[in-house]
C-alpha cells in the first residue's frame, strides 16, 4: 500500500548558486524571508518557527523539529494567515541544503503529513511554493527580489 | 545552470507522459508508473533517470519503496527565463485565442 497519495506529500527542488550558509541565512532571517515569502517575517529559533505578516498578523507559529544549521531545518506548518485552513491539522516542513560542485547547493523542501489537511496542500502545492523558491533563488543569486516575491499571496497572484 | 538538461528530458512523448501521469497523482512507484506505457521496466527506469537527472523528478524512501515525486521548479524557472518575456502582448492573445476556439469543440 502507498500511504502518499495525491498532495499529502509534495517536494520541490532547486538548485542555488549560493554557499549552505547564505541560504540557510535567508530561509531564518526575518528581513531577508519578507523579501520573497509573500512579504513575511520569518523566525526560527531551534524551538520554534513563528512567521507575521506585513501587517504584523500571526501566520504561523509551530514547534521547530530539528534545527541543524546549516543543513536541515524541519517544522511544522499550519496556515493561520486564512482562517479556513487555519482549523486544517498541522502539517510538516523540512527543508535540506546539500552542496554541490560548481558552487552550487540542491534545496529540498518537502511538505508532508498533508493526509489530514487537503484545503493546505491544494493552496501550497505548485505555484505556491514554487513562487517562493523561485524567489529565494532569485534573491539569493542576485540580491534583488522577483518582481511580487514581497507581497502577500493575494496581491502576488 | 540546468536548462539544456530540462530541455531534453521534455523533449521526448514518453517523459512528457509520465510527468502528466505524476501530475495526476505524485508520489508513485516504478510499478505503478510503468502501467499503461507499452514499455519495458528497465525502459522507463531510463526515462526517469533522465527526469531525475534534470530535476524534474526527485525520488524518496518509504519503508522498502521508492516514490517518485514530480519537482516543478525547473519548469517554473524556464518559464520565468523563457516564456515571460516572448509570451507578453500579441502572442498571448493569439494564444488565448486558440484556447478560446478549440474549446467550441
Amino acid at each position: 500500500m502507498t500511504a502518499t497519495t495525491d498532495l499529502a506529500t509534495q517536494v520541490y527542488q532547486v538548485f542555488i548558486k549560493a554557499t549552505p550558509e547564505e541560504i540557510w541565512q535567508a530561509i531564518t532571517t526575518p528581513d531577508v524571508t519578507a523579501r520573497y515569502f509573500h512579504g513575511a517575517r520569518i523566525e526560527v529559533s531551534p524551538e520554534r518557527y513563528i512567521s507575521h505578516g506585513p501587517d504584523g498578523a500571526t501566520w504561523a507559529d509551530g514547534p521547530v523539529f530539528e534545527y541543524d544549521p546549516p543543513r536541515r531545518l524541519v517544522h511544522q506548518w499550519r496556515s493561520l494567515y486564512d482562517a479556513d485552513l487555519a482549523k486544517e491539522q498541522p502539517s510538516r516542513v523540512s527543508w535540506e541544503i546539500e552542496p554541490h560542485e560548481g558552487g552550487y547547493c540542491k534545496l529540498t523542501v518537502t511538505h508532508d503529513r498533508l493526509d489530514s489537511a487537503p484545503k493546505t496542500a491544494a493552496s501550497v502545492s505548485g505555484p505556491g511554493w514554487m513562487f517562493v523558491l523561485s524567489g529565494l533563488k532569485t534573491l539569493v543569486e542576485t540580491g534583488t527580489p522577483l518582481d511580487g516575491a514581497g507581497l502577500p499571496a493575494t496581491a502576488a497572484s | 545552470m540546468d536548462d539544456d538538461r530540462v530541455f531534453k528530458a521534455l523533449a521526448d512523448p514518453t517523459r512528457r507522459l509520465l510527468l502528466d501521469r505524476l501530475f495526476e497523482r505524485d508520489g508513485r512507484t516504478l510499478t505503478d508508473l510503468e502501467g499503461g506505457t507499452g514499455m519495458t521496466r528497465f525502459g522507463v527506469m531510463k526515462h526517469l533517470r533522465i527526469l531525475e537527472e534534470a530535476g524534474l523528478v526527485v525520488t524518496r524512501r518509504s519503508g522498502r519503496e521508492k516514490l517518485h515525486f514530480l519537482n516543478p521548479v525547473p519548469i517554473r524557472l524556464i518559464h520565468d527565463r523563457w516564456i515571460d518575456k516572448y509570451t507578453e502582448g500579441p502572442a498571448s492573445l493569439l494564444a488565448s485565442l486558440k484556447n478560446a476556439l478549440e474549446e467550441k469543440e
